[in-house]
């Protein structure tokens, strides 16, 4: 009766230890998760979304120059038209603002190319700028820079 | 007993504290691995890579539309010398190099072995003609430690007067040859005009009509050109077919080959 009720005792403390070892092991993995959580800086979404401006702005304009648009638009000053590629290539949520320089970094297109509200720039903090190079026209070497800034609306 | 009940015990605690150590490490390299494009302003540097390389092949093509039509056969060497001075100036703060080295020598381009100087070469007045540059850019961006980028770029242009017959008719006279061009990667150029091209018979200039198809005789895209000849005339001693593509690429084939057809 004695050695029953002595096995009896030790089941129980062992089944207790169990309970305390898995609390234990919990704990530590649980504070292990807690303290990654807390030092994990989990990005802002304003250099993500300028990021992702940036890439539709540059493709945008690598598209146009495939089709042989671009250095025609630019060497022949049409202007408008330029802007409407943009338009129509960009997304309507974006809005955009460029200028062409030459390499000395005079600016070259007088005529505002701009689609949407001043406003939408002055208040946007996240304002993605795009430069892209195009060498020359036809048989003329003449660089022209482009600067496409892009804000969303 | 008591001793082993002990240790498994400890075995727990050491194997739950492993697998914290494990949880952390692991995270600690996925993040620093999915976030180092952030830090590192990745779109930025490869649009101005891309940017810089398409900018280069374009450089490549007025280069050789320079030539074909100046015969300036130093064009390209200094069209990229110039280049090279005005990335830096487009790109400041981003220590943006550039250097290049032009094609030399017999090269062979799609089949064709081509007698490359500073980058260019032609082959004109022959029956297959081509116009053609060759150049390998290497792009170094210092702000980002990348150095050696490099590739090469070729802009072709072929003709190829395929047949050509004179037809001596009772009522009319005329010269129909068949050309087919081709560009890069032997892509079959199919948005040609007629004021793309010129056609001489004998050495001189003519008026023609043309008409563009696919041909199941030759089995490629070709340029019908159709040029009158005088009613009384002799068959043409030669045709010669200039074109000049909408990249501004000029090339000229020859042929003395016509088969007169009744």
């Amino acid at each position: 009766m004695t050695k029953a009720k002595q096995a009896q005792n030790q089941r129980s403390s062992k089944g207790q230890m169990r309970v305390i070892e898995a609390v234990m092991a919990s704990l530590i993995v649980v504070s292990a998760v807690a303290f990654l959580y807390a030092f994990a800086a989990t990005p802002s979404s304003q250099p993500q979304e300028t990021s992702e401006l940036e890439k539709i702005g540059h493709n945008v304009l690598h598209d146009i120059d495939e089709q042989g648009l671009l250095a025609r638009f630019v060497y022949r000053c049409e202007w408008a038209n330029l802007t409407s590629a943009l338009v129509v290539s960009l997304p309507t949520n974006v809005y955009f603002n460029l200028t062409v320089y030459d390499v000395n970094g005079n600016p070259i297109s007088h005529p505002l190319m701009q689609y949407g509200n001043q406003q939408v720039f002055d208040s946007s903090k996240a304002v993605a700028s795009v430069s892209y190079i195009v060498p020359g026209y036809q048989t003329n070497y003449s660089p022209r820079i482009l600067v496409l800034k892009l804000v969303r609306g | 007993m008591r001793m082993a009940r002990q240790k498994k015990g400890q075995f727990i605690i050491i194997a739950a504290l492993m697998l914290s150590i494990m949880i952390i490490a692991i995270s600690t390299v996925i993040y620093g691995t999915v976030t180092y494009y952030r830090q590192e302003r990745w779109e930025e540097y490869v649009t101005i890579v891309d940017s810089i390389k398409t900018a280069s092949c374009n450089l490549l093509q007025i280069g050789l539309a320079n030539y074909s039509q100046t015969s300036n056969p130093y064009v390209l060497r200094d069209y990229f010398n110039q280049w090279m001075r005005d990335v830096r100036k487009a790109y400041p703060g981003f220590g943006v190099g550039l250097s290049y080295s032009l094609a030399s020598g017999i090269r062979s381009a799609y089949g064709v072995s081509l007698n490359y100087s500073l980058g260019l070469a032609r082959t004109w007045n022959q029956q297959v003609s081509f116009s053609a540059s060759d150049a390998t850019v290497d792009i170094d961006v210092a702000s980002l430690g990348l150095s050696g980028y490099n590739f090469s770029s070729h802009v072709f242009l072929k003709m190829n007067i395929r047949e050509t017959k004179w037809y001596y008719k009772e009522t009319q006279r005329y010269v129909l040859t068949y050309v087919s061009v081709d560009e890069e990667g032997l892509e079959p150029v199919v948005n040609l005009q007629k004021s793309n091209f010129e056609v001489k018979l004998s050495g001189l200039p003519q008026t023609f009509s043309i008409k563009r198809y696919y041909s199941s005789t030759y089995k490629c895209f070709i340029y019908e050109i159709r040029i009158p000849s005088d009613p009384a005339g002799n068959p043409p001693s030669s045709v010669e077919v200039a074109l000049l593509d909408t990249r501004r690429i000029k090339t000229v084939s020859y042929t003395t080959d016509i088969k007169p057809e009744g």
